[in-house]
């Protein structure tokens, strides 16, 4: 598993918000451990009997230090609430606001660069080790309808498809170690090539499953690992958004960074990700039958 | 949202940054008017989002009245590149000494801007790759700090540099994705200037610029068809959640997509929607349009997106598909569905397909079946244990079979 497990402690940025109050109680349902809070001008306040602070800085001094700070504030707020993440160190930021500008998500990643911080999303659903621990809004109340404990690592920008394609293997009978939805946006802080890194070096981990889609280059730069032999279990992927190929170029759709025309085609994707190694499946409900015949 | 070319220079105006003088005009008397306060030559240029205007033909040099009036009467209101032209702008020529290329976007690799620059420009900058890639110098942008002047030392002189710089504060106070000058023009007197204007911008970044007067653009094209406005609407003016963001409608020539589908789609997620409409498609149907709505959004909001995807004629479907929700409120995003469903007018009496799981799907499907015993509804009710693609070809199949019945009676 990767990411996140039992252990992980989380501060939570926006913790009364509409969408921050809704995963509080998923995570405690869940069984993580909350460690604090933050929404400025609140401090004081507690939620579901987790103190909320008015600064990241004083909810670590009050409270200790944190695995990952979840972003859960309005997208325009959501620059700021990040950048204090990263200044206090945390190691992981997971983002999981929608619709920040560009501009902003990319001063985001640049000071993560620079202090060494690690950012999920933005727009990331989160990651789920199933049995385990997760973080983010992932599974929603109820992860066990759709996750289960097992050995398939799991990527999608979409949230939306990260459960589908988890829902998918579970009932096949094949659990997974790990889940991860990206996010959808044009500029992301971890994509499919960081996380095969680390399913490479996760000894539970026996294949990866992708859910790729038009637009953008994660899927090129996932197929170049395999390609360099750094990624060397089996990856199966599945790319969707063929019909968008006939719209006019620069077109963008649901997701920020599908985006029609923008770096590769469908073509150069599937292309390439053949001649990588990885295995591209023409039908999603075909995924698990491929993946057992590999991992057996 | 990509900008017409007249629209692109006003954003690069507001920098400093120097256009030729150009009037925007409609019709053939705003033409008349317009010449009256330029000499000839004039270039005029069609104003419309497809690139290749020069190829194409929608860029001329005219040197008399009637030539002038000939082009715009054979562009103005014609299709050009399956966009009907709406403008043309009318522009002083000015004496080229050189052409060049310059831009600003962002790597989404290293997640950064960068500054490209090429002393040969006119051609596209693909083209510019391909034959060229040594003749392209580019500047890495630091995006809390802008470009360096060290960096821009390298562009080889200080009014290249200060272009560069006056661009860079272009494409952040405009929240730009993309602003490309090409042909960046130097004049016999050595001053710099933007002869055409390529912006982007960052339809995210909309929200803090209220005040930009840009005209509404379509999702997929120029000019937006009344649902595509409604639709953006619904976003603009509630952040929770997106529901119709992007909306984008196929409808006959000169359209995209050629022929007018009619099974109008309601997804949810970024991601499945792309896998609905591929199903949907796959299986030979024909999609009334694009849209998804996700990340929870008010029941509301779906109800103005159901209303205004549903209230159009020729529908002989709907399809409203989405994956298993994380945290999406099932319950509450098919009430409101249920609730705009009320509204449609003529009353529906298409098959409605709906396949969901998530959050309070049990008692979302509960709601409807209700519904649809009480209202004569045609649900066709599918949870997560039906693939997509399954869910899809009933929907295409229900609707051969509503067209079957409706045109034989």
């Amino acid at each position: 598993m990767i990411l996140v497990n039992r252990e992980t402690k989380i501060l939570i940025q926006g913790i009364t918000g509409r969408s921050g109050l809704q995963v509080v109680g998923e995570l405690a349902k869940y069984g993580m451990n909350v460690v604090s809070g933050v929404t400025p001008g609140k401090g004081g306040q507690e939620v579901e009997g987790i103190p909320v602070f008015n600064s990241v800085n004083v909810a670590i001094t009050e409270k200790g230090k944190v695995d990952v700070a979840m972003v859960y504030v309005p997208p325009l707020m959501a620059k700021d609430a990040a950048l204090e993440a990263i200044d206090s160190e945390i190691p992981l930021v997971h983002i999981f606001v929608e619709k920040i500008p560009i501009l902003d998500v990319s001063k985001v990643l640049t000071c993560a660069n620079k202090k060494k911080v690690r950012v999920l999303g933005p727009a990331s659903v989160g990651a789920i080790s199933p049995g385990e621990g997760k973080i983010g809004s992932i599974g929603g109340p109820d992860p066990d309808k759709v996750f289960s404990k097992g050995r398939i690592g799991v990527i999608s920008k979409s949230g939306g498809m990260t459960s589908e394609l988890s829902m998918l293997l579970s009932n096949a009978g094949m659990g997974q170690s790990t889940a991860i939805g990206i996010g959808g946006d044009l500029l992301l802080g971890t994509n499919f090539s960081s996380l095969l890194l680390d399913f490479e070096k996760d000894n539970e981990t026996k294949a990866v499953v992708a859910f790729g889609e038009v637009g953008g280059s994660a899927e090129i730069e996932a197929a170049k690992l395999l390609s360099d032999g750094m990624f060397t279990k089996p990856f199966v992927i599945f790319l969707a958004g063929r019909f968008a190929e006939n719209l006019p170029k620069d077109t963008s759709l649901g997701h920020a960074g599908a985006i029609v025309g923008l770096d590769f085609s469908m073509d150069d994707k599937i292309k390439m990700l053949k001649s990588s190694g990885a295995l591209v499946v023409d039908n999603f409900e075909d995924i698990p039958k491929v993946l057992k015949k590999l991992i057996r | 949202m990509k900008l017409y070319e007249f629209e692109g220079h006003r954003i690069l105006a507001k920098a400093g940054i120097e256009s030729p003088f150009f009037i925007v005009c409609e019709n053939l008397e705003e033409v008349e008017q317009a010449r009256m306060r330029l000499s000839f030559p004039i270039v005029a240029k069609v104003q419309v989002l497809s690139g290749k205007r020069g190829k194409g033909g929608g860029i001329k040099v005219v040197s008399s009245e009637k030539a002038l009036v000939d082009f715009c009467r054979g562009m103005l209101g014609k299709n050009f590149s399956g966009e009907e032209v709406r403008f043309i702008s009318l522009t002083r020529k000015i004496n080229i000494k050189s052409e060049s290329y310059i831009s600003i976007t962002y790597d989404t690799s290293t997640k950064t801007p960068f500054l490209m620059y090429s002393a040969e420009g006119g051609m596209d900058i693909e083209e510019l790759q391909k034959n060229n890639p040594e003749a392209i110098l580019r500047v890495e942008i630091d995006p809390l700090n802008g470009p360096k002047e060290k960096d821009l030392k390298k562009l080889g002189n200080e009014k290249l540099a200060d272009f560069a710089l006056r661009l860079w504060d272009a494409f952040v106070a405009s929240d730009a994705r993309l602003i490309e000058v090409n042909p960046l023009a130097i004049d016999a007197e050595g001053n710099l200037v933007a002869v055409d204007a390529k912006v982007i911008l960052d339809d995210s970044g909309l929200a803090r610029h209220r005040d930009l007067e840009v005209l509404p653009k379509g999702a997929a094209s120029a000019i937006p068809t009344q649902r595509e406005i409604e639709a953006k609407k619904i976003d603009e003016e509630d952040y929770r959640g997106s529901a119709g963001s992007t909306f984008i409608e196929f409808d006959g020539p000169p359209r995209i997509a050629g022929e007018a589908g009619d099974i109008a789609v309601l997804a949810s997620g970024g991601g499945a929607s792309l896998l609905v409409m591929d199903a949907l498609i796959a299986n030979g149907g024909k999609p009334a349009n694009y849209t998804e709505y996700s990340g929870n959004p008010p029941a509301e909001k779906v109800e103005r997106l159901t209303k205004i995807t549903l209230e159009r004629e020729g529908i002989s479907g709907c399809l409203v598909a989405g994956a298993v929700a994380n945290f999406t409120d099932i319950y509450e995003t098919l009430r409101g569905f249920a609730e705009g469903l009320k509204q449609v007018k003529p009353r529906v009496d298409f098959p409605i397909v709906v396949r969901r799981g998530g959050p309070r799907q049990k008692e979302a499907y509960e709601m409807l079946t209700k519904l649809g015993k009480k209202e004569g509804y045609d649900f066709h009710l599918f949870g997560p244990e039906t693939p997509i693609s399954v869910a899809a070809k009933k929907m295409v199949e229900l609707s051969v079979a509503y067209k079957n019945k409706k045109f034989s009676s």
